[in-house]
């Protein structure tokens, strides 16, 4: 027992450990006074990562010029759409700029600058193909992309017009289904359609812009009207001076310079993004280490629980791999992620959150193993040690534990693999790992098929290392 | 001297009755045999002497301690018990040497130097003093049990428990345990034996005892049990077995 509770406190150190340093790092960005400005990770053409994965976009130049223009500093935060709104609310940063349209039920929450960008909702084709117009796709099929205004304006129409809606989760995937032929049409907003072409997507725009929106700027309600102010102005001199014309069109007219004229063959890909991917490997390298490590802890202690003598102890380890092992992965992480903070008001880090969410999941199949493989040595030995005049703990640690993690071995080996895949799972709160890395990549250069090449090549890489670690680590624990 | 003093000892598993209000005594250095047709519930008898099970209601006094009190040390009491399992119990982890030094060492009773002269001393006695370093899984049935009492003699108990100790012996095994069991009663330990082996309760036996449906029905010298069974069911049960 006494084993198991500097296991235990051993485990809440490190954590804590983890909260504090992420909590210097971001108190260390705060020193320097200047605006803190939240923007989306992936929203090409307002915001994205270009060739040297530095983040560019038609939100960043504008911001940038304005501050230049009305004579003040900011920082530009890629933090992701929804971080950045939290963000924003919660005053951590000073604003958010990410081609967010201006609603009344966000005017509630929100102030907003004067509209800097018109959007609205295109119809795109295959190029050369026969379809023009919203009359030709009665009986066909429509992708749009899941969330989009283009989405909710496909729907809107579908029934007035007979066609059948796909839905898609990212944009390159809608693009490959209209340019396959399943699809006769996609519907996105102009911007993002226009700037896809660009970067040679072979789809052309046959409508106007409908159902339009405006894009503003937006900070907390009530703060920061100086902010506020001097964007409006600086945005009313840029787009006097011009400026702003040469923002847009930089971005969106193909005469403009091609921020993604590149290499698209699998070596250019990779040879363009080897730094940005390699960091993304080593996010997901770090994220399964630490996750294995408190995994493990979590699963052995619950495992150990579950075959203590005392029916309150199994309760309990029955209970939290009942629940730990129930919850999809997906669902814990949003909810460690964004549940935790609206119930506590504390903002969990993305990496932290990440790290807690597989400790849990992961933990509790450990757990099951690990209650397993004790269970399963000969109830026999256990008696023969406490006949002895041993006690339980010691009979446990010298003769049943030693018995157990043999058989345990390569339920372990197999659950780090697993650990390691599923922290893909963890792009969808944002951390910069290999998945989210090659959607970001895919965002910009909309080459899906050979990023996602690239990447499930890389996991593979990695699991046969790991896989041969793990089996000459069991090869040493045999002798 | 008593040494083990069992009254009005009760054992139910729910609804099923196993010992039904026992009373059982051991005298220091006395050889007491149980028998008695499977499911009779001598092993469980033999088992409440060192709480490996736990009696429902009653007492079981082993040197003026009442074990099923929760306030005695059961492992300081259980040092002094040895006990042998029908399918040995070995540490399948640990080496026959480890096996034997175990309890000794971790219970701090001797240093590794006194605990290795001791084990190699016991294998003597049980004649496997080659054995040593070997490994568990490579032991015969037979070479296993004699180890297990080896072991259990490591804390120097005086009183040793057997739960049928040869059942799953091959017959030529059997003969080298019960060798080494005689060898113990005759050095004047106290010993309860559950057993199947009559000729060995004839031999070495102080008194035998017949256990049926959770109650002693008989007890007596071998002479009487064996010569002149009193009980039906004793007397139908040794039809059977001899």
């Amino acid at each position: 027992m006494k084993k198991l509770k500097v296991f235990f406190n051993a485990m809440v150190i490190a954590l804590f450990a983890l909260l504090i340093g992420a909590g210097f790092s971001t108190q260390t960005a705060h020193a320097e006074k200047t605006y803190q400005i939240g923007t989306d990770v992936t929203f090409p053409p307002f915001e994205f990562a270009n060739n040297q994965n530095k983040y560019v976009g038609i939100d960043i130049d504008l911001m940038k010029a304005i501050a230049k223009d009305q004579g003040f500093k900011v920082n530009i935060k890629p933090i992701g759409f929804n971080a950045a709104v939290q963000a924003t609310q919660s005053g951590q940063i000073d604003g958010v700029i990410a081609g967010m349209n201006i609603t009344p039920e966000r005017a509630q929450t929100f102030d907003f600058s004067k509209p800097y960008y018109k959007s609205g909702v295109v119809m795109a084709v295959k190029q050369g193909g026969s379809v023009k117009d919203l009359n030709q796709l009665r009986g066909k099929k429509v992708a749009v992309k899941t969330g989009t205004s283009g989405a909710a304006y496909a729907n809107s129409i579908k029934n007035k017009y007979g066609f059948k809606v796909v839905t898609f989760d990212d944009s390159s995937n809608m693009y490959q289904d209209v340019l396959t032929g399943n699809s006769a049409a996609c519907f996105e907003d102009e911007p993002v359609m226009k700037y896809s072409i660009k970067q040679g997507t072979k789809l052309a725009i046959v409508t106007k812009p409908a159902d339009s929106g405006s894009y503003g700027f937006a900070v907390d309600k009530g703060k920061n009207k100086v902010l506020l102010a001097k964007f409006n102005k600086g945005l009313a001199n840029l787009q006097k001076n011009g400026e702003y014309k040469k923002i847009v069109d930089h971005y969106l007219e193909s005469k403009g310079t091609n921020a993604g004229s590149s290499d698209h063959t699998f070596w250019g890909i990779l040879k363009q993004n080897k730094g940005f991917l390699w960091n993304g490997f080593l996010q997901t390298l770090w994220l399964s280490i630490v996750s294995i490590f408190f995994a493990t802890l979590f699963g052995v202690i619950v495992g150990l629980l579950g075959v203590l003598p005392y029916k309150f102890f199994q309760g309990l380890s029955s209970t939290i791999i009942y629940i730990f092992r129930g919850l999809p992965l997906l669902v814990l992480a949003l909810f460690i992620y964004t549940g935790i903070p609206t119930l506590t008001g504390t903002k969990i880090p993305a990496f932290i959150a990440g790290v807690v969410t597989l400790m849990f999941n992961e933990g509790a199949y450990i757990a099951a193993f690990v209650r397993g493989g004790i269970n399963s040595v000969d109830s026999g030995q256990m008696e023969a040690a406490r006949s002895l005049g041993l006690p339980f703990s010691k009979s446990m640690f010298k003769v049943i534990l030693p018995q157990g993690i043999k058989l345990i071995i390569p339920s372990f080996i197999n659950q780090f693999i697993i650990t390691l895949k599923d922290t893909s799972i963890l792009s969808i709160i944002g951390i910069l790992e290999l998945t989210q890395t090659g959607k970001i990549i895919i965002a910009r250069n909309l080459e899906g098929f050979k990023v996602w090449t690239i990447v499930a090549l890389i996991y593979l890489i990695v699991i046969t290392l790991l896989t041969w670690l793990s089996k000459w680590g069991e090869r040493r624990t045999r002798l | 001297m008593i040494k083990v003093d069992v009254k009005n000892l009760v054992k139910n598993y729910g609804s099923n009755h196993v010992l039904k209000n026992v009373d059982f005594q051991v005298q220091k250095n006395e050889v007491v045999v149980i028998i008695g047709p499977s499911g009779s519930g001598k092993s469980t008898l033999l088992r409440t002497l060192n709480k490996l099970e736990e009696p429902t209601s009653g007492s079981v006094v082993i040197d003026g301690k009442d074990i099923a009190d929760p306030k005695t040390d059961i492992n300081k009491v259980r040092e002094n018990i040895g006990m042998v399992f029908q399918h040995f119990n070995l540490f399948n982890n640990l080496s026959v040497g480890d096996n034997i030094m175990l309890a000794p060492v971790e219970l701090k009773k001797e240093n590794k130097a006194e605990a290795v002269k001791q084990a190699q001393e016991l294998l003597k006695i049980v004649n496997l003093s080659q054995k040593f370093d070997a490994k568990v899984q490579s032991l015969s049935g037979g070479q296993k049990q004699r180890i297990a009492i080896a072991r259990a003699l490591a804390m120097n108990p005086d009183i040793m428990l057997f739960d049928e100790p040869t059942s799953a012996l091959d017959p030529e095994m059997v003969g080298d345990v019960l060798q080494v069991m005689k060898r113990l009663a005759k050095d004047g330990m106290t010993m309860v034996v559950v057993t199947h082996e009559m000729g060995f309760a004839r031999e070495v036996a102080d008194r035998v005892v017949f256990v049926d449906e959770g109650k002693i029905l008989e007890s007596g010298t071998p002479e009487d049990i064996f010569e002149h069974p009193k009980n039906p069911r004793l007397q139908s049960f040794l039809e059977k077995v001899l």
